[in-house]
């Protein structure tokens, strides 16, 4: 019988030249999928991350929403019976939890990871599995959460679960071991993500990008992230000292024991209100982007703008007893409160301000996202001014714990954050998928949710001021509470209806797109940032080169031209400003199954600690090994995964990649890209020197 | 064809928050002060509120304005822009330091309001303990000074009118709120510690509030009264809620209070009727009525309460279009309706997780009395005064 050599297939093919990089065992071989449904689940893409944040807040957005639609149903009339005042309190306390930590958190975390790679020009985050991993921490966190419902029921003790409310005697039932430990996961996800954005902005600008040419939604992003970095270890703490009572016997709020229960309201506000801050701020950075841009008009006031994020930011930190004006801190700290509750509304103030100047003598274009972005101008100053008359502390005896308040966050978390995340969803779709949304389905999208948003909450303020308290799962005839009520109730059905039309457009549009793709371009709005230099769907690679930044609104500058008096005239075609995505070979960190595998040992161990120790054990294993494995698994594999992914195509030379080891394959790849033709790059602001290219 | 913004109801709501203050069934309404308290956080709030308006109308026309006066033309060259103002900073100080200048006095007003409200405390004639737990308040009187409660009521706080009243708002479970809002803001009852809420009542009259801190399953139904009277009027009251009940002698009020003394004595105390079957509870219980579970309103003067449960059900029936049993209405028409109901099946009416000798049953748990039963326990009830 003769022997016939066969040549190995190309998988055990080691590459020829001297790095090679060691394949330990096959197992630990990297996925190489980029397309299809497994690639999604390997992905360590910043750009596809951030479309799965959004996907899963917009989910998450759905439960929360029926949920409130739910609360409303029970609130139409007094003593309304549709349910028992049980599931009431788990419907408000999910609704609470699931609208910030499930949809507003990852709503921003959705547009920061994937557009703050591209504004600063980087091909990805400094630690793309990290950011998968966060990713899947948070939705598996999520999901952990709202299986609650089937466990036993839902949390119940309202979002700021207040002890001795929310320890074992109170609340025997599993729902607080939920929200504790389903608060703890989605806080990693936070945390982890933050670090990897902040080392990110800080290490992987472009050449040229000082820190005061990012643009204002990667500040506002940066700042978030700040507040991430040391709000979420605060409220950790506070869910360990709480999982330890509930599960483990502990003390630590059990006043029988001599614990005294402002402890925990302590703890949770200097997490919660930081946490305000980090809802509203990439809504904040995301207006300052739209703006702009349908203005025809650089921000006004780039310093102020930056210098009042990051004063919100530090400011921040010195508010949080005012959640606690009633709650028996004495007269010293409630003035104090009282005062730097007031004077954080001045940089908010600033902000109003220079968005109106903005607009001053612009050319303003009123397109969806712009109306959203006016939303929030308008709904955020309504939800800000209510706020200052919060800070007046002896008012806010009268209001706290009634609609009072709930009329002023639902103005600026849903008049202000989710208005603006509405109008980034308008303005970035076409950049993220390839094609733009309906404009007049939008329109719609936008007026029935301003309508049905000024409904529902609008008259919460007079509900409040005429004493209805909340978290009440009904109220008593004569009381002064029907009619506003029932008209808070038609508000929110016609916010429903708001939702749903977003969710038809989104339909529509795509179907439109696919049966006949028309290329929507790389800047379909004419617009003023990296991101737009790209074509639409951003090629996985991002930059074809990376670009050298030598302006504020560096594409801008590189489409126009201005002079001293800021006159503007064209300088060149979008055409060829435009980067074409064609790059070949442009090394990408590859994907990786560690990430997802790590974060489902999370619930697991969760669930183990609420149900059988045993189950924690595996899980525990799980996030150990996948740790392991994460750890050894080859930085590179030589099947790499390219931009443009041909299997066998002999590339095995190394790309002049020398750092074998480590994450952030791709990304730091700045000094390795070929420099641009000077031409490319913007001229100084007098006028182009020489020829145009 | 461009739309212009116009939010319709901006001009509505300062109208709206007009209206709020002349409604005149809105018993907890917080703009309508009956006190000196609540006057002195009116004031301050009433202009705190005018600013704001003005704000609102600044801010919200003048993006009006902005959308119509710079709306995009028709005829606009695509490859041109306006002027590339870059921002401005004289201006740009100028507003972010006049609205500091604005809150300025705003902030001295609150700092003085803050501590005026607090040294009023200093100008008391009374203290009354105000202890919350799911889901009722009991206040305790030592109006003899001796350091012992003397009177011990629940759901209507009674005091004197005109007269400076400190409240020591405790909890023996859970954070409560106490809160009338005609009176002052709301105090939180957090167990453990003891914090004050003052309370002065101009004129006579019956003043209502809810509990204002998320407390469990029946939150909404955790409500207080505080009653006013003249002082002499206050002397009559606190004088006969010194005495003991009397124990009927006859009829169906006498196998009613036998029956209270049997059943009732495990939670309820009434002096002169049932002192030693409530004690004897209270040692085979190891002391824990003033612990949850166990403890429960003292029912030696129920029948000169104008509300019951928690505040929950009107004791006796009321013209008042708030449904608020006023002073001179209570021993007048008995609510016998809600009674009867609450007596057969107290956790039917009201959320609670009251289950019969279970010892971590909250609030009060279904006896399951027959309809003879809870008639000769009305009968008794009533006696009560």
């Amino acid at each position: 019988m003769a022997i016939v050599e066969r040549p190995s297939p190309p998988a055990l093919q080691l590459p020829a030249g001297p790095q090679v990089a060691p394949r330990p065992l096959g197992a630990f071989t990297r996925p190489s999928a980029t397309t299809g449904w497994k690639s999604w689940l390997t992905t360590i893409d910043h750009k596809r991350i951030g479309i799965m944040y959004g996907a899963s807040a917009l989910f998450f957005f759905i439960i929360g929403g029926i949920e409130a639609l739910l609360i409303r149903l029970q609130l139409t009339s007094p003593q309304g019976k549709l349910y028992s005042a049980d599931l009431y309190n788990q419907l408000f306390t999910m609704h609470g939890v699931t609208m910030i930590f499930l949809v507003v958190m990852p709503l921003g975390a959705a547009f920061m990871n994937y557009l703050m790679p591209l504004q600063i020009g980087a091909r990805d985050v400094a630690f793309p599995r990290l950011n998968a991993f966060s990713f899947w921490v948070f939705l598996f966190g999520g999901i952990f959460l709202n299986t609650s419902w089937f466990l036993g029921g839902g949390a119940d003790g309202g979002w700021f679960a207040y002890a001795p409310n929310t320890g074992v005697t109170f609340s025997p039932g599993h729902g607080m071991d939920f929200y504790a430990l389903g608060l703890q996961i989605t806080g990693i996800a936070s945390l982890v993500g933050s670090i990897n954005l902040i080392v990110t902005v800080l290490n992987l600008r472009a050449p040229g990008m000082t820190l005061l040419k990012m643009p204002v939604f990667t500040w506002m992003g940066f700042v978030t992230q700040m507040l991430l970095v040391f709000a979420i270890p605060v409220i950790s703490v506070a869910l360990f000292l709480l999982t330890f009572d509930r599960l483990f016997g502990a003390n630590f709020f059990n006043p029988a024991a001599g614990a005294d229960p402002l402890l925990w309201e302590h703890l949770f506000w200097i997490f919660g209100h930081p946490e305000v801050y980090i809802l509203i701020l990439p809504a904040f950075g995301i207006v300052s982007e739209i703006i702009p841009v349908f203005s025809r008009k650089p921000i006004f006031g780039y310093p102020f703008m930056v210098a009042s994020g990051i004063a919100i930011g530090f400011m921040g930190w010195g508010v949080w007893a005012h959640h606690m004006f009633a709650s028996g801190i004495g007269p010293m700290s409630v003035a104090a409160f009282s005062l730097s509750t007031m004077f954080i509304a001045v940089p908010t103030g600033v902000k109003i301000l220079n968005w109106m100047a903005t607009m001053w003598g612009g050319r303003l274009r009123f397109t969806t996202p712009m109306l959203f972005a006016i939303g929030l101008v308008t709904m955020f100053t309504i939800g800000g001014l209510s706020g200052v008359t919060h800070a007046v502390a002896p008012a806010d005896t009268q209001q706290t714990d009634t609609y009072y308040i709930v009329a002023h966050f639902h103005y600026v978390i849903f008049g202000g954050a989710l208005f603006a995340f509405m109008g980034g969803f308008y303005f970035w779709w076409p950049k993220v998928f390839g094609y733009v949304l309906d404009d007049r389905w939008g329109k719609w999208h936008f007026w029935l949710q301003l309508i049905g948003f000024n409904l529902t909450f609008g008259p919460m303020h007079i509900l409040g001021l005429q004493g209805m308290p909340r978290r009440q799962f009904t109220y008593l005839p004569g009381y002064g509470f029907e009619f506003w009520n029932r008209v808070a109730t038609v508000g929110a059905f016609i916010i429903a209806l708001s939702v749903l039309v977003f969710l038809i457009n989104v339909t529509k549009s795509t179907r439109a797109h696919l049966a006949n793709p028309v290329p929507v371009g790389p800047d379909p709005w004419d617009a003023r940032s990296l991101e737009w230099m790209l074509p639409s769907p951003t090629p996985a690679h991002n930059f074809d080169t990376v670009p050298t930044v030598t302006h504020l609104d560096e594409f801008w500058h590189r489409k126009y031209q201005e002079d001293e008096t800021g006159r503007v005239t064209r300088a060149r075609p979008t055409d060829e400003v435009a980067q074409k995505g064609d790059a070949a070979d442009v090394h990408l960190p590859s994907p990786s199954y560690w990430p997802i595998v790590m974060a489902a040992g999370l619930p697991l161990i969760a669930y183990g600690l609420i149900f059988n120790l045993g189950i924690a054990a595996v899980g525990g294993a799980i996030v150990l090994l996948g740790g392991f494995a994460w750890g050894l698994e080859p930085a590179d594999d030589p099947e790499r995964a390219h931009s443009h992914a041909a299997h066998g195509d002999g590339h095995g030379e190394g790309d002049g990649d020398g750092d074998g080891a480590g994450e952030g394959d791709g990304a730091g790849d700045g000094q390795e890209s070929p420099e641009e033709p000077a031409a490319v790059a913007a001229g100084e602001g007098e006028g182009a020197e020489g020829d145009d290219s | 064809m461009k739309r212009i913004l116009r939010p319709r109801f901006a001009w509505v709501m300062p109208l709206l928050l007009l209206m709020t203050a002349c409604a005149q069934d809105a018993p907890q309404d917080t703009l309508q002060p009956r006190g000196p308290i609540a006057r002195d956080i009116d004031n301050l709030s009433d202009p705190v509120f005018l600013v704001a308006g003005v704000v609102f109308v600044i801010v919200e026309f003048g993006m009006l304005f902005l959308l119509w006066r710079f709306r995009a033309r028709k005829d606009d060259d695509p490859d041109s822009a306006p002027a590339q103002i870059h921002g401005n900073t004289k201006i740009e100080l100028g507003w972010t330091i006049g609205p500091a200048l604005i809150l300025t006095p705003i902030a001295f007003f609150t700092i003085v309001t803050v501590f005026a409200i607090q040294a009023k405390a200093d100008d008391a004639t009374m203290t009354v303990e105000v202890i919350g737990q799911q889901w009722w308040w009991e206040y305790r009187y030592d109006t003899d000074d001796d350091g012992e409660a003397d009177i011990i009521t629940a759901n209507d706080l009674i005091i004197p009118a005109g007269q400076t009243i400190e409240l020591d708002v405790q909890s023996r479970d859970v954070i409560h709120s106490f809160w009338i809002p005609a009176l002052n803001g709301k105090k939180d009852a957090v167990p453990g510690r003891t914090q004050g809420l003052t309370v002065e009542a101009d004129e006579p009259g019956t003043y209502v509030g809810q509990c204002g801190e998320f407390c469990g399953l029946s939150h909404s139904y955790m409500r207080q009264r505080l009653i006013a009277l003249p002082e002499s009027d206050f002397e009559d009251w606190a004088a006969h809620q010194r005495e003991d009940a009397q124990m009927p002698t006859s009829g169906d009020a006498l196998a009613g209070a036998e029956l209270f003394q049997t059943t009732c004595s495990n939670c309820h105390l009434a002096r002169g009727i049932n002192d030693e079957q409530h004690a004897d509870a209270l040692e085979q219980n190891d002391g824990r009525v003033l612990t949850v579970p166990g403890s429960a309103p003292d029912l030696t003067h129920f029948a000169s309460r104008g509300a019951f449960a928690g505040a929950m059900f009107n004791l006796w029936v009321t013209e008042n279009p708030a449904g608020v049993v006023q002073w001179d209405e209570i021993g007048g028409e008995l609510n016998r309706e809600e009674l009867e109901a609450w007596l057969r099946d107290p956790p039917g009416q009201k959320p609670m997780d009251a289950v019969l000798d279970s010892p971590d049953s909250r609030g009060m748990p279904n006896y399951n009395l027959s309809e003879d039963q809870i008639d000769l326990l009305i009968a008794f009830l009533e006696t009560l005064d």
